[in-house]
């Protein structure tokens, strides 16, 4: 047996991960770091969740986080990729996630904030993206997760926001980006998120949707996001989230995804890629530790499936310290 | 500064250009050698240039984007303090070079749209669409090239005669772009999208030009779902107020044309998942406009009987395939085993969609039986075919 999978058999390689992420956070002029530098703030959100996963978020300088997020709000009230790149809602959440980490959402103006996520709703109830008017289903679940992370959803129409995530439902029980998209496992958990955190989820039919999420099950015990698609470790979280929330995990072979996931590992220089054997990142680092703690791998903090946030910090949130 | 000017040269001196590349360092040689006359530009070792298809080395990419970012950042400060012509001329040409090096860099496709959204001129609305096409050549998945196309679509809808001609083109990009890059969700997402600017006509035509592709593109779920889209869109016409009679009569042909098609195909082609997912949504419309016949109309009329015969042999053909399917010749490729699997989940997927039909089913083949077939094919999913069958 080669010497790497002798290694994963192992388990989780935690160590080298956090080693992975802090080395990513440091580095600011390499070819990836710099062509990736848009969405920066969403890279700070995985690699930085991850840490907090693994309970080490405190090999962090907070307000060194903390400013630099700042610096990347724009005057509306929205937060862009980067320092000097346009808002975007994108974006937007990924800045009120990173500062509900480190328990840091007082230094935000929130009704700056909800002003401006409030603002791209739509007459339909769907939401753009920023003011260039792009419509996606994503949106709508950032939306309604920045919002009631700030305790705002009061401030849009959420029945209208409801109606519009539902007027996206598939045949197959699926959701696509916009009313008659394909049904893929992102945009589904995009809409099963949404229509959880607005009490909304007797909209879904549970064994429809269960049925289409469980055959994303491969042989190799990975999961795809669609049909004939190869396995990849981000759907660990989407289309296992998305079972979670609608009590259907049962439905698929646990076990196997664990290895799957644990098979993604680079046991020598840490990180997780999308498939055995691939180049690493930390997107699919942070998909492939979400996976493993709604698995309940010993030894990761419990996430929270709808706001994908330690459960702790979502108790934080909620019902104080 | 100086790798920026050549590049922007190169781009601006070809008007033809429809798609940029980037090659590794030791590939350069090979191509100089193979160029001839004024095809190849003298860019050494870093640009190359042939039939409108410049190529740029990997190892100038990161020193290009820092130089067209700067360049970029430096032009939309200007424009933003002065906003006069000669600064958007800028803000265009360093966008441009910055986007075909990073094509997801929101900030540079949102000031294009702030320059051309200002001059409100068609012709550069249809210059967007020919550098996202550009962008695309090299990223076919950059959702923010997709996005801009449909914002260029959005803004000259109702101020150009020629939308249809457009939204033509546009689903033929998709096509050629799905041809390279398979199963491109974002490429179909968008000619998804462009259904509900299509007159009845479009969409019919669009349903039978696009079938040969999809025929050879059975593992590729994205076109089929473009299929439902039109299908459902079809549907959706035939029920209208001033849809004539004969628009039924089409709609009834198409559907069972695109049945018969798929049958064939998944005889074809043992084991593609997407064919028979494919079939489901046929087959549960099918019975849904079955039931809606058998409700409008009365008890004895000659109608609903001829409606029940369709029904019933509708059913048994189903049931005919099922059995095709599930024999399991040998194990020397999974590919029969995977056709049995999809075949019973398929029978059992209508029957819990539509209960009316369980019964007329259950007639024929027990779901006992359906149960102990996917048990046997399908043992790893043991814990599912559980739950679902009582």
């Amino acid at each position: 047996m080669e010497k790497s999978n002798i290694q994963k058999m192992g388990g989780l390689a935690a160590e080298k991960h956090i080693q992975y992420i802090l080395t990513v956070e440091k580095r600011k002029d390499d070819f990836v770091s710099v062509v990736m530098e848009h969405l920066r703030m969403s890279g700070a959100y995985w690699g930085l969740t991850t840490l907090d996963l693994l309970e080490k978020l405190d090999t962090v300088d907070v307000d060194e986080v903390v400013s630099w997020v700042m610096k990347c709000q724009h005057e509306s009230g929205g937060f862009g990729g980067n320092i000097g790149h346009d808002p975007h809602i994108l974006y937007t959440l990924s800045a009120v996630q990173v500062l509900a980490l480190f328990d840091k959402l007082n230094v935000l103006d929130i009704d700056k904030v909800t002003n401006y996520v409030a603002g791209l709703q739509n007459e339909d109830g769907s939401f753009s993206g920023d003011i260039w008017g792009e419509v996606d289903t994503r949106f709508s679940y950032i939306a309604i997760c920045c919002l009631s992370i700030l305790h705002r959803l009061n401030k849009i129409n959420v029945e209208k926001a409801v109606s519009y995530i539902v007027s996206c439902k598939n045949l197959d029980g699926g959701f696509g980006c916009t009313p008659g998209g394909e049904s893929h496992a992102g945009q589904i958990f995009c809409c099963v998120a949404a229509l959880s955190l607005t009490g909304s989820l007797h909209h879904i039919d549970k064994d429809l949707l269960g049925w289409w999420l469980c055959e994303r099950q491969v042989k190799s015990g990975g999961l795809n996001g669609r049909p004939e698609k190869l396995p990849d470790v981000c759907y660990s979280w989407w289309v296992l989230s998305s079972l979670i929330m609608i009590d259907r995990v049962h439905w698929i072979n646990k076990e196997k995804l664990v290895k799957y996931i644990l098979d993604c590992q680079d046991m020598e220089n840490g990180g997780i890629s999308d498939r055995p054997d691939d180049a690493v990142d930390v997107y699919h680092t942070y998909f492939g530790v979400a996976g493993l703690s709604l698995l309940e791998y010993p030894g990761l903090k419990a996430i929270d499936p709808a706001y994908a946030l330690p459960v702790d910090v979502v108790n934080r949130i909620f019902f104080g310290r | 500064m100086d790798l920026l000017l050549q590049f922007q040269h190169i781009l601006e001196s070809d008007p033809l250009i429809d798609e940029v590349g980037f090659v590794h360092p030791t590939q350069f040689a090979t191509l100089t050698e193979d160029s001839t006359g004024d095809a190849a530009i003298s860019g050494g070792t870093t640009f190359w240039c042939r039939d409108h298809k410049p190529g740029v080395s990997t190892q100038a990419v990161l020193p290009l984007y820092n130089a067209a970012k700067r360049a970029f950042i430096a032009a939309m400060e200007e424009y933003k303090r002065l906003g006069d012509d000669g600064l958007e001329s800028e803000v265009m040409k360093h966008s441009k070079a910055l986007l075909l090096l990073s094509s997801d860099f929101g900030t540079a496709w949102n000031s294009r749209k702030l320059v051309v959204s200002k001059k409100q001129q068609l012709s550069m609305y249809m210059g967007e669409l020919l550098l996202s096409a550009l962008v695309l050549s090299c990223s076919p998945k950059s959702d923010q090239a997709w996005s801009h196309r449909r914002w260029v679509i959005k803004s000259i809808t109702g101020k150009c005669s020629a939308l249809q001609e457009i939204l033509g083109k546009e689903s033929e990009l998709v096509e050629k772009i799905a041809e390279r890059s398979k199963m491109n969700y974002r490429a179909w997402n968008h000619r998804c999208w462009l259904v509900s600017y299509m007159t009845r006509e479009q969409v019919l035509h669009e349903l039978k030009k696009s079938r040969n592709w999809a025929g050879l593109h059975v593992a590729d779920n994205c076109c089929f779902h473009y299929r439902r889209r039109l299908i459902l869109r079809i549907l959706k016409d035939s029920k209208l107020e001033n849809a004539s009679p004969g628009y039924s009569v089409e709609v009834s042909e198409v559907w069972k044309e695109e049945l018969d098609w798929n049958e064939m195909l998944i005889k074809c082609y043992i084991g593609r998942e997407a064919l028979w997912l494919h079939r489901r949504f046929l087959s549960l419309c099918w019975m849904k406009q079955f039931a809606t016949n058998l409700h409008d109309v009365s008890s004895h009329s000659e109608l609903k009987i001829s409606t029940i015969n369709s029904f019933n042999s509708f059913i048994n053909n189903e049931l005919h395939l099922l059995n095709s399917c599930s024999t399991v010749p040998d194990n020397d490729f999974e590919d029969f085993q995977v056709q049995a699997t999809y075949s019973a989940t398929y029978i059992l997927w209508l029957t819990k969609q539509f209960s009316e039909v369980w019964f007329e089913f259950q007639e024929k083949l027990t779901r006992g039986n359906l149960k102990t077939m996917l048990s046997k094919v399908c043992p790893e999913r043991s814990f599912l075919w559980d739950s679902l069958i009582d």
